[in-house]
């Protein structure tokens, strides 16, 4: 599998803190990587390094061959990477379509610039994340689950070609958890590479293809789920260690 | 086209066509007091492109006024230039302006951005005083036009290419990126918006209509000097006027500037002494009572009646 996306000895740090330490890893083509670790790991950093909102204090990152590391975040919507928040982020004034359309008229190639193929385009997103009902609320009315559902439909409207998932299901119930991994099931099969974040050990395992594991900011493991699960530092690090 | 939206433009023409005609059969007093009301139109209309829609909440508008009003007069006065040509240097000043300045300003947010406008005004002042060919500290006297109507058409045309620009702002890409930036910039960011550069043709545009409607005031007063062309309560007016209509709707600003334009009008005329203070009362009721403007009244009234005030009022704790 060829990777899409490549992250190099990538660290950050505010003032004192090391929120990710000489983090390597990549993504491959279609491929479902998890990200798992506890509470201030770094998991959202690191997406928001590779999305753009943030810039990395050393280590390079690389998006289909080319060096994207000190890119601007618009320029990087554009050239394909498409994320959601873990703390949604709406544009509340907006209905829920034209959050959606936000998308399609701008994100990947920069996007659509009529206004009425881009609502066209966004409907469908919409319908693809079971919003299609909502599409004349105007955001700020939407409860929880369906505002992770937002996040995901304006991100997908962008037609990216990685998506960075940052908790999309935290705060789900079983149910709408099982709806989500479908979703981004579907979403793969369109020829998407997703990174997701995720609290949730058991939805991820059932979901991702390899598992990424950071803690305090180190990565700490990287392979197939089940042999990560089993790894006795990721353990430790979930469950502290069993005797000091 | 739906009914109600056909009935809106319908509405908006025959108001247009109305006020094209009213200088016909108006005294002296009512057209000057519509050059005024039209032009505060404009600068409301000005405003709300980057204050309404982008959300940056603008004090240094009233240098691009003041950047028109003096393109205009070093223009004819001291080069001689048609009035229109005046105006092309006035809006060219203001776009400059904005670019220089918009692009370490706008990277503020919120109070920061507002207090760092803040002070624009006031540097662009006291720097006018010292330029020779802006005629120091003393100003300009322009060559005098006693044509109240043709300034009159002149203010109202403006305000229809402004209000127009707006409209197409709800409907085009950059108008939705400008929003996107004003509901969430991060948001927008991550989304493709290009967000400084969108800013600034925000604070480019909004400058340029500005610039154009202190450039046909400098004309039609004949004078002016650095502190009445810098004013900073004129921006103050503006923002006033945009708040009270509707920010980020087309018509509010225009809706704004002229009830309040009226209101003024008739309490500086009937009460004199206490107009500042009457005026600041309509101001804190408008804000209490419809924290969004008249626009949304008009949107909401029928569905909640009077009820919509009390809400208001309840939001506000009071």
């Amino acid at each position: 599998m060829s990777a899409i996306l490549e992250v190099k000895n990538v660290t950050r740090r505010f003032a004192g803190l090391v929120a990710v330490s000489d983090i390597s890893f990549t993504l491959g083509k279609n491929e479902i990587l998890g990200v798992i670790g506890p509470n201030g790991a770094g998991k959202t950093t690191l997406v928001s390094l590779i999305s753009g909102t943030l810039r990395p204090t050393s280590g390079e990152i690389f998006f289909e061959g080319s060096r994207i590391t000190h890119l601007a975040a618009y320029r990087r919507a554009r050239l394909g990477i498409g994320r959601t928040f873990q703390i949604m982020r709406p544009f509340p004034g907006l209905s829920v379509l034209d959050n959606v359309a936000v998308g399609a008229l701008f994100g990947h190639g920069s996007g659509e610039s009529d206004l009425a193929k881009a609502r066209e385009k966004a409907r469908a997103q919409l319908d693809v994340v079971g919003l299609g009902k909502f599409a004349s609320q105007r955001a700020e009315e939407l409860g929880g689950p369906n505002r992770k559902r937002l996040e995901l439909a304006k991100a997908l409207a962008m037609q990216p070609k990685v998506l960075l998932c940052d908790e999309v299901m935290a705060g789900l119930n079983l149910v709408e958890i099982d709806e989500v991994i479908e979703v981004l099931r579907k979403i793969r099969a369109s020829g998407i590479s997703i990174l997701v974040i995720e609290h949730v050990i058991k939805a991820i395992k059932k979901l991702s293809d390899r598992l990424l594991v950071l803690h305090h900011g180190n990565k700490i493991a990287d392979g197939p789920p089940d042999a990560v699960l089993s790894n006795s530092e990721v353990i430790e690090a979930y469950l502290g260690s069993r005797r000091a | 086209m739906t009914a109600s939206r056909l009935g809106v433009v319908v509405a908006v023409v025959v108001v247009v066509a109305v006020l094209a005609a009213l200088p016909l059969f108006s005294s002296d007093v009512i057209i000057q007091f519509g050059i005024n009301a039209l032009l505060l139109a404009v600068l409301a209309q000005g405003w709300n492109i980057i204050g309404g829609y982008t959300g940056y909440a603008s004090f240094g508008n009233s240098v691009f006024y003041g950047l028109g009003s003096y393109g205009v007069a070093i223009a004819m006065v001291q080069w001689n230039l048609p009035f229109g040509v005046g105006m092309i240097f006035g809006a060219a000043l203001a776009v400059a302006f904005a670019f220089l300045l918009g692009v370490p300003v706008l990277r503020l947010k919120g109070h920061y951005f507002a207090i760092a406008t803040l002070g624009l005004a006031q540097v662009m002042s006291a720097i006018v005083s010292n330029i020779g060919i802006a005629g120091q500290n003393i100003g300009l006297v322009l060559p005098p036009l006693n044509n109240d109507h043709l300034f009159y058409e002149l203010s109202l045309g403006l305000l229809v290419i402004a209000t127009l620009t707006v409209f197409w702002l709800t409907r085009s890409r950059f108008g939705f990126g400008l929003i996107a930036i004003r509901e969430n910039e991060e948001g927008a960011s991550v989304m493709g918006v290009n967000t400084t550069l969108y800013k600034v043709l925000a604070f480019a545009l909004s400058g340029v209509f500005t610039a154009l409607a202190g450039g046909i005031h400098a004309y039609w007063i004949t004078f002016l000097d650095p502190e009445s062309a810098f004013d900073i309560s004129l921006n103050v007016k503006m923002i006033i006027m945009a708040v009270f209509g509707g920010p980020g709707t087309v018509l509010g600003p225009v809706l704004g500037a002229f009830v309040l334009s009226a209101v003024s009008e008739i309490l500086s005329s009937k009460v004199t002494n206490l107009a500042g203070l009457f005026f600041g009362v309509v101001v804190v009721a408008a804000v209490v009572l419809m924290p969004r403007g008249v626009a949304d009244v008009m949107r909401q009234f029928r569905r909640t009646g009077w009820r919509y005030f009390a809400e208001n009022l309840r939001a506000h704790r009071i």
